[in-house]
């Protein structure tokens, strides 16, 4: 009798706990224009809240215990109550799908947003981004080629139109390296031998960086470079410009 | 108070062995400053007194360790066994870790196998005579470990003797074929395939080396007349694994 | 008549074959290493508390002498600090103890175990010595380890000799857990601790022997000339971090496992209570070790693995949250209607409450591929792993130490200056990684020893973690000098000062002497190491 009750809770939670987190990520999830930067930060909330509220019911529980159960007398011993056997499955089942729920969840929910960063927009700008000890060189797709020098900050840099998806293909000439927009919330290693790409939507003039997040020695701190957002109009003129100097 | 062990009659000194700090002084030598010597810093110098200092520090370390191992009675004695087994786990992992290196190439080359380089007519014939000298040497072994069950020590003797020979001959074999190779510019540098090649057969050639160590001290232990059936089991397990492994690496990296 | 009396000859002490003092040869080289490495990392605060040249010498040789310093804290502080610590150091002191055997199954290959983990230890500080130093990162990623001038084969045969001293170890105690325990101790009547370890080492025997082939693989390419990770002639960039990281996540398990198993017996004894559904705990282990071989791809989101590893891993790796889960339940049930006892380990065990959470929930958001794309690879990774490995199982070694010090020492350590040290060490910490998080989020880069293209605000941040390091400093002084002085002058021991019921405690002298027990152990049924009744 109490083993059919208790399978039927467990598959129940079982459904629950797989089903429920990933139609609720799904609902919801289409939205106008991606901006995975903003989805980001979204998602990146909604994490903290459900970390603050699990990591908040531990602590408190530990702590409040911490502080109750203080011996009072030598010699004391503890009074915990033996668990019975179906007591002791409860207290494994039960947790462990709550956990699973939230797994899911966060799984589904990470899922959704990971599409958005691997679905490049159809009419995106197209770079080549080649890095190298210890260096980064931009190629659009009319061949124009830009750099930046840390040291001297001179040159261009990576500059984008606001308002169209970039995606870069990135390669690495030498060692293993990583570009890495903090703005934008967007990261990929670049390998010798290997295309990687990653894309972001520059939604709002501004400079900003990319910088090096891999390991790639001596001047590793030193690898990074200006990422300048332009209206589209001036983006237009700038390329003219280099394509005239023959960049 | 609870009286401290002395006086109990099954331990009443420290236990101590010099073998095992012997053996980490040789290989510290041996491998590691040999190793850097000759590789880092490119001085035969150093790696030549490094070696010369690490090589008897090791032989000495083994001596006293398999003597000891023979004549001490370990605390729970028959647990060799399943700890070889335990260890041959490990060192399973390594040999996929391999594997799985030499897959990647070959898979991400496609039909660009075997990429240039590679010698057009590669012997395949030889690699057969060394699974059937391996696999000899398995069954030779074995009919040493039925003679020590029959306590016939000099029958023992002899057929380790016979098996070490075989694996002496199969190292022969690798020797004359890297040889040959190395001749027809196959070298470790060559190609991805090259590369593979002479890491896992190399890699498994040291395996039949250690196998064949430790048939040796098997062998001048019985010559005096020492003998232990759980130390002769363990020679044969790790050199029936050995055996084993050969067939993965004959497949793999000749005949596919 | 007390072993401690019994003088002292240093020939007894370097070829021991004895569990407990090979445990203790452990302890020495692991702290010895952990020094180090922490006097790196001061070093390595020093130059970070303000962007361009702090302490090194100026902005073209800077990278070199940071990446060295970078390198040998992160190598020992993993590979001879803390692996050794909890695997060597407290595996090998007490489970002989907490199972009723003599010793372990084979003592002599115990002794190859600690001295090639000394060997170990000697190669990685030949570092300081060498013209060529080594700066490949604990993590040796190539191409780069392969084109540096750095000496490769140091990291190299230290990962070797120290993977090797494991992996013996791990057989050694494996036997002796399955066929050494006094007759009466069952499966579920082991210590925590011991279940602890013998997880870890199921872990370690499969796994590190991934890592050894993937390092011998970079001996080969650097200095054969073969191509394993060599795209330009049919090599794979990747294969490396793959062989890397499928060892080097569960490897993470081998340092957690040990750390928990130390606090369920310090809570259990502090709290004077059975530990909370032990079982549920005990299948956690188990959990972790099963699924700690399929996540490792959670180091690699964005290194161009192909998406649908990104994402299974990502749930994988989320699910470990399940048995970590269930452990936690376990530890923190195990004070529920307790009577704690609060002295310095147990400070130590109630820091690793929060420790625990904080190192273990941070570890959710890189988990989540799309957030780890973000956040991987900046001082929130560097938080977030030293809450969890950094301190709260740092802290574990510590706690150990002291726990235990009246059985290994026969001495009392002096409390005051312990809690002292620990006061200094807990509020240290949070000093220091904190702001980590913080601007980790905001995108600082690691392994960045100047950081001028960053808001000028990140230097602030990188201030205070400096001021934190030095009040770490100050209590691991305290901490360790207690140690040693209490060693030779504290106040003697009892046989049982906590009042515990673990065999360690219960059925042997404190220090224990040769063999340990002075009768065969033999348990009566039902006993268990936490029956406070
Ligand atoms: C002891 C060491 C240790 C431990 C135990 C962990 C535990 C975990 N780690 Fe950590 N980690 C490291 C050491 C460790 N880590 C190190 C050294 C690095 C950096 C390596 C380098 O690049 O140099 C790293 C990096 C690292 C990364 C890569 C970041 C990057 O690319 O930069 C990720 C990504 O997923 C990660 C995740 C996790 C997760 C999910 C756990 C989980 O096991 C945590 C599980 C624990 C909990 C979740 C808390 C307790 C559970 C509950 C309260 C139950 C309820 C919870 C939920 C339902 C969520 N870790
Ligand atoms: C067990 C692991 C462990 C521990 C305990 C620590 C401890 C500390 N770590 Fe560690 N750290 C790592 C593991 C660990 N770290 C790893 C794996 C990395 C990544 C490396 C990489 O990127 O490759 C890293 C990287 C790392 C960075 C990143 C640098 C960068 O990316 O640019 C920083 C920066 O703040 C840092 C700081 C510290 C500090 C301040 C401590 C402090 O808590 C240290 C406190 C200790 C001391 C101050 C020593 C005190 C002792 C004495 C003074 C001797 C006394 C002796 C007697 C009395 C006899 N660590
Ligand atoms: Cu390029 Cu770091
Ligand atoms: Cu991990």
């Amino acid at each position: 009798m109490r083993k059919k009750s208790m399978k039927r809770v467990v598959s129940v939670m079982a459904m629950l706990g797989v089903g429920l987190p990933i139609l609720w990520a799904h609902a919801g999830a289409q939205g106008a224009v991606p901006d995975p930067a903003a989805s980001w930060n979204h998602l990146w909330h909604e994490v903290l809240v459900d970390l603050f509220v699990i990591g908040g019911v531990f602590l408190a529980a530990g702590l409040f215990w911490v502080y109750k159960y203080r011996a009072t007398r030598p010699g004391q011993i503890g009074t915990a109550p033996k668990l019975t056997a179906l007591a002791a499955i409860g207290f494994a089942v039960i947790p462990a799908f709550l956990f699973m729920a939230d797994d899911f969840y966060l799984a589904a929910k990470g899922w959704t947003v990971w599409n958005e960063y691997r679905n490049v927009p159809r009419n995106a700008l197209e770079v080549k981004v080649t890095g190298m000890m210890w260096n980064w060189t931009f190629e659009y797709d009319n061949g124009v080629v830009t750099t930046f020098d840390p040291d001297s900050k001179t040159g261009d840099g990576l500059v984008v139109p606001v308002g169209r998806a970039v995606v870069l293909r990135m390669t690495s000439t030498d060692v293993v390296h990583s570009f890495f927009l903090p703005e934008y919330r967007v990261k990929e290693d670049l390998m010798p031998g290997r295309v990687t790409y990653l894309w972001f939507q520059p939604k709002a003039a501004g400079e900003t960086l990319a910088t090096c997040a891999e390991f790639c020695g001596n001047r590793h701190s030193f690898m990074w470079t200006k990422v300048k957002a332009v209206p589209a109009a001036e983006f237009d003129t700038w390329m003219a410009g280099m394509k005239r100097q023959g960049a | 108070m609870i009286k401290s062990a002395v006086g109990h009659e099954q331990a009443h000194h420290w236990e101590t062995s010099v073998a095992p700090m012997l053996v980490v002084a040789g290989v510290l030598f041996l491998v590691v400053f040999g190793f850097i010597g000759w590789f880092s810093y490119h001085s035969a110098l150093m790696a030549i007194v490094s070696a010369g200092i690490g090589v008897p520090l090791l032989l000495a370390g083994i001596a006293k360790w398999t003597g000891e191992g023979l004549t001490h009675k370990p605390l729970v004695e028959g647990l060799s066994p399943m700890a070889l087994s335990i260890f041959i786990v490990s060192e399973i992992f390594i040999f996929l870790s391999l594997f799985a290196a030499y897959w990647t190439m070959r898979l991400s080359a496609g039909a660009d196998w075997p990429p240039v380089g590679t010698p057009k007519e590669f012997n395949l014939v030889l690699p057969l005579i060394m699974t059937v000298i391996l696999v000899t040497s398995s069954l030779t072994y074995h009919v040493a470990e039925v003679k020590l069950e029959q306590n016939n020590l000099s029958g023992f003797r002899g057929w380790v003797f016979i098996s070490i020979l075989l694996g002496l001959l199969f190292l022969g074999c690798t020797v004359y074929e890297y040889q040959h190779l190395m001749h027809q510019k196959f070298t470790p540098s060559t190609n991805a395939y090259s590369t593979a090649f002479y890491s896992i057969t190399g890699f498994h050639a040291s395996h039949v080396l250690i196998g064949l160590g430790v048939f040796l001290a098997v062998l001048l232990a019985a010559m005096r007349g020492l003998t232990n059936k759980y130390l002769a089991f363990c020679a044969g397990l790790y050199w029936h694994f050995v055996d084993i492994v050969w067939f993965f690496v004959a497949t793999q990296i000749y005949y596919w | 008549m007390s072993t401690a009396s019994s003088g002292f000859k240093l020939s007894e002490w370097l070829f021991t074959t004895d569990h407990k003092r090979i445990g203790v040869l452990y302890l020495i080289g692991s702290v010895a290493a952990f020094a180090v490495a922490g006097i790196m990392a001061l070093l390595i605060r020093l130059e970070q508390m303000s962007p361009g040249p702090t302490i090194v010498s100026d902005a073209y040789v800077g990278g070199d002498q940071y990446n060295v310093w970078l390198y040998f804290h992160g190598a020992a502080m993993i590979l001879g600090f803390l692996i050794p610590g909890l695997t060597g150091f407290a595996a090998n002191y007490l489970l002989p103890l907490m199972i009723g055997a003599k010793d372990v199954a084979f003592p002599r290959i115990n002794a190859l175990s600690v001295w090639l983990f000394w060997a170990g230890i000697v190669v990685a500080l030949l570092t300081f010595v060498v013209p060529d130093k080594p700066d490949v990162m604990w993590t040796g990623y190539p191409p780069y380890s392969i084109k540096t001038g750095g000496n490769l084969a140091l990291y190299v045969f230290t990962v070797h000799l120290i993977g090797f001293s494991s992996i013996l170890a791990s057989v050694n105690f494996l036997v002796t857990i399955t066929y050494m325990r006094a007759p009466g101790i069952g499966w579920f009547q082991l210590n925590m601790f011991t279940w602890s370890c013998f997880t870890a080492f199921i872990i370690q025997l499969v796994f590190v022997p991934v890592l050894a082939a993937a390092v011998t693989l970079l001996l080969l390419d650097r200095y054969l000339g073969t191509h394993f990770y060599d795209p330009a002639n049919g090599g794979d960039v990747l294969l490396y971090q793959n062989l890397f990281w499928f060892y080097s996540h569960p490897a993470v398990y081998v340092i957690f496992l040990p750390a928990m198993g130390i606090f369920y017996e310090i809570y259990a004894t502090m709290a004077k209570n059975p530990i909370f559904n032990y079982k549920a705990a005990v299948y956690g282990m188990c959990g972790i070790v099963l699924i700690s071989g399929e996540v490792w791809v959670h180091h690699l989101y964005y290194s161009g693995m192909p998406d649908w590893l990104r994402i299974g891993q990502m749930v994988t790796t989320l699910l470990i949250s399940v048995p970590v889960g269930l452990m936690t339940i376990s530890l923190f049930g195990t004070l529920y209607r307790g009577a704690i006892t609060f002295n310095t380990p147990m400070y130590y065990g109630t820091a690793a409450l929060y420790l625990l959470i904080i190192g273990g929930l941070t570890g959710i958001p890189l988990a989540i591929t799309v957030l780890s794309v973000h956040l991987g690879e900046t001082s929130f990774t560097h938080a977030h792993f030293h809450f969890i490995m950094g301190i709260f199982a740092t802290f574990s070694v510590f706690a150990a130490v002291d726990f235990w010090f009246p059985k290994i020492a026969g001495r009392m350590l002096n409390e005051k200056q312990a809690r002292l040290g620990f006061w200094f060490n807990f509020i240290g910490v949070n000093v220091t990684f904190w702001p980590l998080f913080i601007i980790g989020v905001q995108g600082m880069p690691r392994r960045y020893w100047d950081y001028s293209q960053f808001p000028p605000h990140f230097a602030d941040y990188h201030k205070v973690a400096t001021i934190g390091a030095f009040i770490v400093a100050i209590g691991m002084v305290l901490t360790i000098s207690n140690w040693i002085i209490s060693a030779i002058k504290g106040q003697r021991a009892t046989d049982n000062p906590w009042g515990s019921r673990s065999l360690e405690w219960t059925h042997t002298a404190t220090p224990p002497g040769p063999g340990n027990f002075p009768k065969d152990v033999v348990v009566e049924a039902g006993w268990t190491p936490y029956d406070y009744k």
